[in-house]
This record gives C-alpha cells, structure tokens and sequence, in this order.
C-alpha cells in the first residue's frame, strides 16, 4: 500500500467526488457527512507521511511512483511522476488537514447547491495535493490549471455581492500567469531535449535541475515563471485579485485559499523557479526581495484602515506572504526554513482568522467592525480563541508565527538582504497594530449596539473546528523541531545546489570580465 | 475512371447513392422518423465503408486521394453527419420540414466535405468545396417559418458566391502559373529559386480569400454571427463542425504535400493568424447571444490552427489535424446541447435565458461547462491537448511571438467561456422550463463529452493516429 500511498490519497478525493455526485440533491446533511468523511479519511491515508523519520535524514524523493502517461510521437513524452521530500512533505499534510476543517466549517454557511460545493471542494483537494506531489512539469501544470475551475466555481455561485466580478478577476489574474509559465515550460523541455536529454524524461524536474540555460534564456524563462507564481503568492503589485477574491469568497473557500492555493505560488519559487535557473534568481533577488518588503509594509498599512474584518485580513496576508517571499530568498538555511514554516503558519493562522470572521458573520451578517464592539462580554469562548489567534498571526513569542518571523528575519539579515530585513522588520510592528486594534475596536470595550446582544457563544461545531489549530499554534511555537528537522535536509541540499551553481556562474563572469593580458616575449 | 477507382471511392458513393434515394424516398413517404433513420444508416455504413475497405488504389481520377489521411476524414465527416441527424429528428418533426430533403442535403453535404479533405488537387478542393456549400445553401434557409433562417441563408449565398469566384480565380490564376492542376505538383511549378512567382502570389492570396471566407479568418469573418445565428441550431452544428473542418483539413493536406518554403504567403498568413485570434476574441467578449459568442468562438479556433499550419513542420500539421478534430467535437457537442434544450423552435439564444439552467438540468449544465472548458483549453479536457501541441510546435519552429499573441487570445477567450458557465450556474429562481432532450439527443451529447475527456486524458491514443496517417 505504501508503494502507491501518494496516488491513493490524492485521488481518493476525486472517487469521494463522484460518490457525492450520485447522491440525491435534497440530502444536505448526507452530503455533507460524506463529504466530511472523504476528507477525514484522506487525512489519515496521509498521516504515515508525517511519522516517517526517512525525511530527517533524506533529502532525496521519497515514495515516488513513475508512469508513463502521455507520449505524442517521438517528440514529446509526459510522464505521471510523483513524490514528496522535506520541502512538500508540510504543505501536502496542511492541505489534508485544513481540508476537514473547511468543510466542517460549511454546515451552516452552505445551504444552497450543496452537492455542487463539495463535489468542487473534493476535486480541488485531489488538484491541491497532485500539484505538491507532481515531479513532472507537465502534469504540475495540469494540476495546477484544474485547481482554478473549483476555485473559481466556489467564488462565483457561494460567494458575496461582487462575486462574478471577483472570480472573473481572480481566474484572468491567474491564468495570464499560468499561460506565460506554459510557454516557459515548454521552452524548458524543448531546451533540454535541443541539449540531448532524451525526450523520454518528460519535464522531469529533476532532469531540468542539471541543465546549463543560458543566462539570457534563464532571465526570461525566470521572469515567466516568477511572474505566475508572483500572482499566486500573491506580491505586490499583482495581489489585487486577493482581497476582492477573499472578500467576495463563502468562508470554506477563503480557508482554502488563504491556507492552501496561496502556498502554491511561494512552492513554485522553492521547487520550481529557484532551482530551475538560479543564476537568474541571483540577478533578480534584489529587484523581488524589494517588492516583497513593499508588500509587507503596503500591506499591513492597508489592512489598518480596513473597515471590513475579512478585507483586513486579506490584506494582512499580502503582508504576511511578502515575510514568507523574503525568507526564501534570503537563500540560507534560516530563511528557507523560516519561510517554510511561515507558509505552514500563515496556512494555519490566517485559516483560523477566516474562520472567526465566518463565525461572526454567520451570526450577524455583517462584517464591518464599527457594526461591533464589546462582544467579549456575550463570547467568552470565542473571545479567547480569537485572542489567541490573534497574537498567533502577530507573531508573539509563544505561538507558531514568532518562530517562522524571526528565522526569516534572522535568515534574511544574515544574507544579503540586510537592510531589506531591517525595514520588513517594522512590519511585525504594524501587524500588531493592525491586528489588535482590529481585535480592541470588536471585542473589546462597551457593548454599544443593540443587535449584539443577544450573539451566541461558539457551539461545540465550531469549537471542535478550531481546537486542532490551536493545538498546532502551540505546538509550532513551543518545539517547532518536529517541523525543522524532517524538512531541513531537504532544504540543505537545496541550498546546495542553487549557492553551487551561482557560484559557477560568478566564476565563469569574472573570468569573462578579468582583462586579458597579453604578455609579448621579445 | 475503373473498378479499382469505384471501390476506393465506395463510401463517397454510398453516401451520394443514399442520399440520392432518401431524396426520391422523401417525395412519396413523408414519415420523419424512417427518413433520418434511412440517413443515418447510409452515414454510418459510408464510415463503415472508410474504415474497412482497403482502397486498392491511391488516387481517383487524378482529383481525390484514397490514402489512410483521406478515409480517416471521410470517416470522420460521415460520423459527424450521422450525429447530426440524430439531433436534427426533433427539429424537423417541430419545424414540419420536409424530412426527405433535408437528411439528402445533409449527407450530400457529407460527401463535399470528404471530397474536399481527400482532395489531391485544385479542381478537387473546388469541386468538394461546392459541393457542400451547395447544400448549405438550402440548408441554412430550410425552415421557411422562420425570417432570421432567411436572412442567414442570403447572407451565406451572397458571401459563398463572392468566395466562390475568388476560388475559382484564384486556381486559374495558378494553373496558369503553374501548369498543373495536380497536388503538390501545381504548387512546386509556383516556385522560383524558394521565392513565389508573382503570379503565383496572386492566385495564393485569392485562394487565401476564398478559404478565409469558408474557415472565417478575420477580417472575412463577418457572416459568420449572423448565419449561426438565423440558421437552425442543428444545421449550425454541422457548419460551424464539418464545413470549417474540411475546408481545415484541405489545407493542412495542401501544406503537407506542398513545398517547404512559403515565401511571402508566410507573412501574410501570419497577419491572417493574429488578426484572427484577437479579433476574435475581442469580438466575442462582446457576445450576448450564445450562438454568436459560438460562432466567434470559431473564429478564434481557425486562428488557432493557422499558427499550426505556419509552424511548417510536421510537429505543427499533427497538431493541427488534433486541433480540427476536437474542436469539431467540442463545437458539436456544443450546439448539440442548444438544440437539445430547443422546444419548437424556442430556443435559450440570449446568455439571460441560460441563467440557472445549470441547476435545473444538471446533467446537460455539466455537459455544457466540459464542452466550454475544452473549447477554452483548460486542462483535463482535450482543447487543452489540442492547444498546447499547436504552442508547443510554435515554439519549436521559433514563432515565440505568434505562440505568446495566440496565448493572449486563449486569456482573452477564458473571460468569455467563463461568463457563459458562470451564467449558466448563476442562481436563478425563474429559469425557464426547457425540451428535456430526447434519447438520442443525449446519445449525442454523450459521445462528445467521452470524446472530448478521452482525448484529453489519454492524447497519444488520436496523435499516434494522425502521425500515422499524415501525408
């Protein structure tokens, strides 16, 4: 069974998908229960992931499965290559792990079309995880395009006032960046087999890996890929589709979004566009670690003057992912890790955030915060959850988002990126004040409006939702090691291998660029 | 012309005797149902027919090849006729059309069009040619109810005839030039040292506007709206199919067999392309009438396909042969699913009338999206296969820059196949009753959609036939 483990959890969504689709319309609940249950299971299929010690000393692929898939002819061949290392292993297990939660969250906000939403949830996990498992450009690409139909589906028909203007933008913003990274993906393959890699390998990354692109070629190709994942992440100044989409979205598919599809574009640095041409990152990092820095602040000071709680936290993301940008390129082991598990506490924080803002909304259909204001009083229960969660996204030490914060800081302060560091560093500060003036101006203070008074405290449903991510905000952020250790040496050998190559690169520059001398014997 | 000729020509045959007796048929015995039934056996023993026999020689009468690329498109066109009869039953009971007349026209139609793909020379593309505009002729106009059919049918005949006469100038002016008649022959004798004769431009160029005019390249697109519009749904679904896809395929076979280099027709083939594409695409944008955004929707398609044929290499014709072939599934599928919603000629035309539709017949809403997702080109269907092959091959020629503008095409494209869906899956509490679509109708619509989700899951299975069968 452990042979085909990574194709059984990532399809056993797509066979729950198409039992839901058989079901009778009018039974909601059944549905639902279903739905819960796949997800649940799918969950649990991918927990010997998490026990496996072979990460803590392997940086290799582990749990690969190899298929030929499509061939056309004798030019083009891709292969169903799959398997997770160090670097996947954590996004693939939030992504089972969030995916249980966004459902449960939808008991009550969905009660339109069930059957519908969760058929598209259960595809969007099946995409979700073969896009962090492939191995094969190619069928990256597929997984990554089929994770936008669902996605754009939830948007459209559950989601707010403005939604089919917000999922249009949403699918336009991510496809321009997709279809540039097809071109570049192509090029790539067409490249390697030009170089006389047989065409058999398919768009093996591990292949792509070894090849010598020409720094030219590399800046373009860089420049494609960067740009789609640039979208995704998403950074400045292409993350405009984040806060009408996330504003715009029912709070299942905000959890995913924020949790999980984000994660995508900053994976797609880390597998793909670094390590693919890390010349070209080397020459560009300066240019993106300054639109990430300008994402921090921009969008932290944006998030302040928010009135919505859900556009707040949209844009606190933007903020948060440009922390998550900075570590990666800061391209040492603090930063990288850092990054890493800021991706991984980003998933869970900003999850947990979604939630709370479904919670609220639920009860009083509105989102705005001067609608609130000393509900403490009337939700003790959420008071403290929100509280904690709250300090979590801040970063306060303690919780799982100090420990991702400071190794970026520290990671990136120690490379070049110094000063870059420097200013993100008062990000952290206007987290803080974003997030807990937002928390001051809701829960606390005088009960003023009348329509609060009679609001419910959290029901065991969403109590139950919420404890398994506080359990991990805690957990993260008092022994983070269960994390670092089995994605560290993944992320060394990445290291390694991107530090290697663009020290070749300098070389053969400097060598170019050293003045001949031309030494004449009489 | 000899036996040997006859049994290579058995399934064209089949299909012109069929029809020919369907139409003698129809003048005595009125009965719908027996009709269209007689028809779509003779289409699908002329596929029989394409499949099975061995033709015993390579070309007839010097005009139409008999070879595997040939017999496949033969096959092809008559299948498609099949389908479209099957879906035309329903309408042609509504409309009282005469049923006789109508299933002849359609498999006379058939063999144009096989005429046409199978053509190895210049009397044979024009003779396939009008063969099947002929019948669209009369077809696009059948339903006498109705004044938008009318209208549409002036329209195709007034643009057919001008298109016509630029064809047949433009063969004259190549025979002239060139001394021959014959494939690829005719095209070799245009050459002079790798450069066209100036004569041989010209007669190129017109037969450029006369193909532009059948495939609606921009900017000889403008019929196009207009008759899919007017005309009846199940008619369109073989226009927009059959009658591009043929005209598609005699050009990919002229670009197979001709000479290498293309001199000065590839710049302007390349204006052609990206004229095609973005206009297109523009124009669809604007669409609020189903068929309309359809049949721009086509436009964009034949775009498409000439970056294929510009690639010049075997990779780019390939890619084109997949590219016809799953478009015309996804494009008759698509009207397939209009005229199965239609009820006696009322059909949901205005993207309104599609609002909700979806939710209240979920099988066909499911159809529709896959059908829209594949002409979109989003992967797992088989538009996404067809697309990338065409920029793969793009890229492999060097054309970087028409597979980036072919790109911007497909993004633009994207926004209005998704206004569609999303309509379609829009809440809507008055969503009008619609035809729940007859067996055969979803049989029909059945097959396009399995078409349309094999050949994107497993490709190999169509590209290995094409590289096979390619002249």
């Amino acid at each position: 069974m452990s042979d085909n483990l990574l194709s059984l959890m990532t399809f056993f969504p797509l066979v729950g998908m198409i039992v839901v689709l058989f079901l009778p319309r009018e039974a909601d609940r059944l549905i639902k229960s279903v739905t819960l249950v796949v997800t649940i299971i799918t969950f649990f299929i991918s927990l010997p992931l998490a026990f496996d010690d072979v990460f803590k000393t392997s940086a290799a692929m582990q749990y690969t499965e190899f298929a030929r898939w499509i061939s056309i002819g004798d030019y083009f061949q891709m292969n169903y290559n799959v398997g997770v290392d160090g670097i996947s292993l954590w996004l693939v297990l939030l992504t089972t792990f969030i995916m249980p939660i966004a459902i449960l969250s939808t008991w009550q906000a969905i009660d339109k079309y069930t059957k519908a939403f969760m058929a598209l949830a259960l595809l969007l996990e099946t995409a979700m995880l073969g896009a962090f498992i492939s191995l094969d450009l190619f069928l990256f690409y597929i997984f990554w395009e089929l994770m936008l139909i669902p996605m754009y589906f939830m948007i459209g028909i559950w989601g707010g006032k403005n939604r089919i203007y917000a999922s249009v933008k949403f699918f336009l913003f991510t496809a321009v960046g997709s279809l540039l990274m097809l071109v570049a993906i192509i090029y790539v393959y067409y490249f390697s087999v030009k170089v006389g890699v047989p065409f058999e390998n398919g768009f093996s990354v591990a292949h792509f890996y070894n090849l010598d692109i020409p720094g030219n070629l590399q800046n373009w190709l860089f420049l494609a890929f960067a740009f789609s994942f640039a979208i995704k992440v998403p950074m400045f100044p292409v993350h405009t589709w984040l806060p009408d989409a996330h504003t715009e979205a029912p709070t299942a598919g905000s959890v995913i979004l924020a949790a999980i599809l984000l994660k995508m574009g900053t994976y797609g640095y880390v597998r793909f566009a670094i390590p693919l041409f890390p010349e070209a990152t080397q020459t560009y990092t300066p240019f993106l670690a300054t639109l990430c820095v300008i994402g921090i602040i921009y969008g932290a000071l944006v998030a302040m003057m928010q009135e919505d709680v859900k556009k707040l936290v949209a844009y606190s993301s933007v903020s948060h992912l440009g922390f998550v940008m900075l570590g990666v390129f800061a391209m040492n082991l603090q930063g990288l890790s850092g990054g890493m598990l800021q991706m991984i506490n980003h998933g869970i924080s900003t999850g947990a955030l979604f939630l709370i803002v479904g919670f609220i909304y639920e009860r009083r259909h509105t989102r705005l915060i001067v609608e609130f204001g000393g509900i403490a009083k009337k939700m003790p229960i959420f008071a403290t959850i929100f509280l904690i969660i709250t300090l979590s996204s801040i970063g306060l030490p303690g919780t799982n988002g100090f420990v991702g914060e400071f190794l970026i800081l520290v990671g990136a302060f120690e490379s070049e990126l110094r000063w870059f560091a420097v200013i993100a560093t008062t990000g952290v500060i206007f987290a803080a004040v974003y997030m807990l003036w937002m928390y001051q101006r809701v829960m606390v203070g005088k009960l003023k409006n009348p329509a609060n008074e009679t609001l419910k405290d959290l029901n065991a449903r969403e109590i139950v939702i919420m404890l398994p991510l506080l359990l991990f905000v805690f957990w993260i952020g008092i022994y983070p090691n269960t994390f670092f250790e089995k994605m560290n040496p993944s992320l060394e050998n990445l290291i390694d291998q991107v530090k290697a190559k663009q020290q070749v690169a300098m070389m053969v520059e400097e060598v170019e660029q050293a003045p001949i001398k031309i030494v004449v014997n009489d | 012309m000899n036996a040997m000729e006859l049994i290579a020509l058995t399934p064209v045959l089949i299909l012109t005797l069929g029809a020919t007796t369907l139409l003698m048929v129809g003048a005595w015995h009125k009965q719908v149902i027996p009709l269209v039934t007689g028809g779509i056996i003779v289409a699908l023993a002329a596929a029989g027919a394409a499949l099975l026999i061995q033709p015993p020689v390579a070309e007839i009468a010097g005009m139409f090849g008999s070879g595997p690329y040939a017999r496949f498109f033969t096959l092809f066109w008559a299948l498609s006729a099949a389908l479209v009869l099957a879906l035309s039953i329903r309408y042609i009971h509504e409309q009282t059309i005469p049923a006789g007349e109508y299933t002849s026209l359609v498999l006379f139609a058939a063999t144009g069009m096989a005429l046409l793909s199978s053509a190895t020379s210049l009397v044979g593309i024009f003779l396939g040619l009008e063969a099947f505009t002929l019948s669209f002729y009369i077809l696009i106009a059948i339903n006498r109810h109705c004044d938008f059919s009318a209208e549409a049918g002036l329209k195709y005949l007034v643009m057919g005839a001008v298109a016509t006469g630029f064809m047949a100038f433009g063969i004259g002016l190549l025979y002239a030039c060139s001394g021959s008649f014959h494939l690829p022959e005719a095209l070799h004798g245009l050459q002079t040292g790798g450069a066209l004769r100036p004569w041989g431009l010209l007669g190129w160029g017109m037969l450029l506007v006369a193909i532009g005019f059948k495939i609606s390249l921009v900017p000889f697109h403008l019929w196009t709206p207009d008759v899919y519009q007017g005309a009846p749904t199940p008619v369109v679904s073989f226009l927009a199919t059959g009658s591009k896809g043929a005209v598609a395929a005699a050009l990919i076979g002229l670009f197979a067999s001709g000479p290498s280099g293309w001199g000065d027709m590839t710049s302007l083939l390349w204006i052609l392309a990206v004229l095609t594409m973005l206009v297109g695409a523009l124009c669809a944008l604007m669409q609020t009438h189903i068929k309309r955004l359809l049949a721009y929707s086509s436009v964009v398609h034949m775009g498409t396909l000439l970056v294929g044929l510009l690639c010049q290499s075997r990779d780019g014709l390939t890619a084109g042969v997949f590219y016809v072939v799953v478009y015309c599934i996804a494009s008759l599928g698509s009207f397939a699913l209009i005229a199965s919603l239609a009820d006696h000629g009322d059909e949901p035309g205005a993207l309104a009338d599609w609002r909700g539709l979806g939710y209240r017949y979920p099988v066909r809403g499911g159809v529709l999206t896959v059908l829209l997702l594949s002409l979109a080109g989003m992967p797992p269907t088989a538009g996404f296969m067809a697309k990338f092959a065409i920029f793969h091959a793009a890229i492999q020629a060097d054309l970087l820059s028409l597979a980036l503008l072919g790109i911007l095409a497909s993004l633009i494209s994207f926004a209005f196949y998704l206004k569609v869906i999303l309509t379609l899956f829009t809440p809507n509490e008055a969503v009008a009753e619609r035809h729940s679509g007859t067996g055969l109708e979803h049989t029909v619509l059945a097959i396009c959609v399995t078409g349309v989700l094999l050949f994107g899951v497993v490709p190999g299975l169509l590209f290995d036939l094409i590289g096979r069968i390619l002249p």
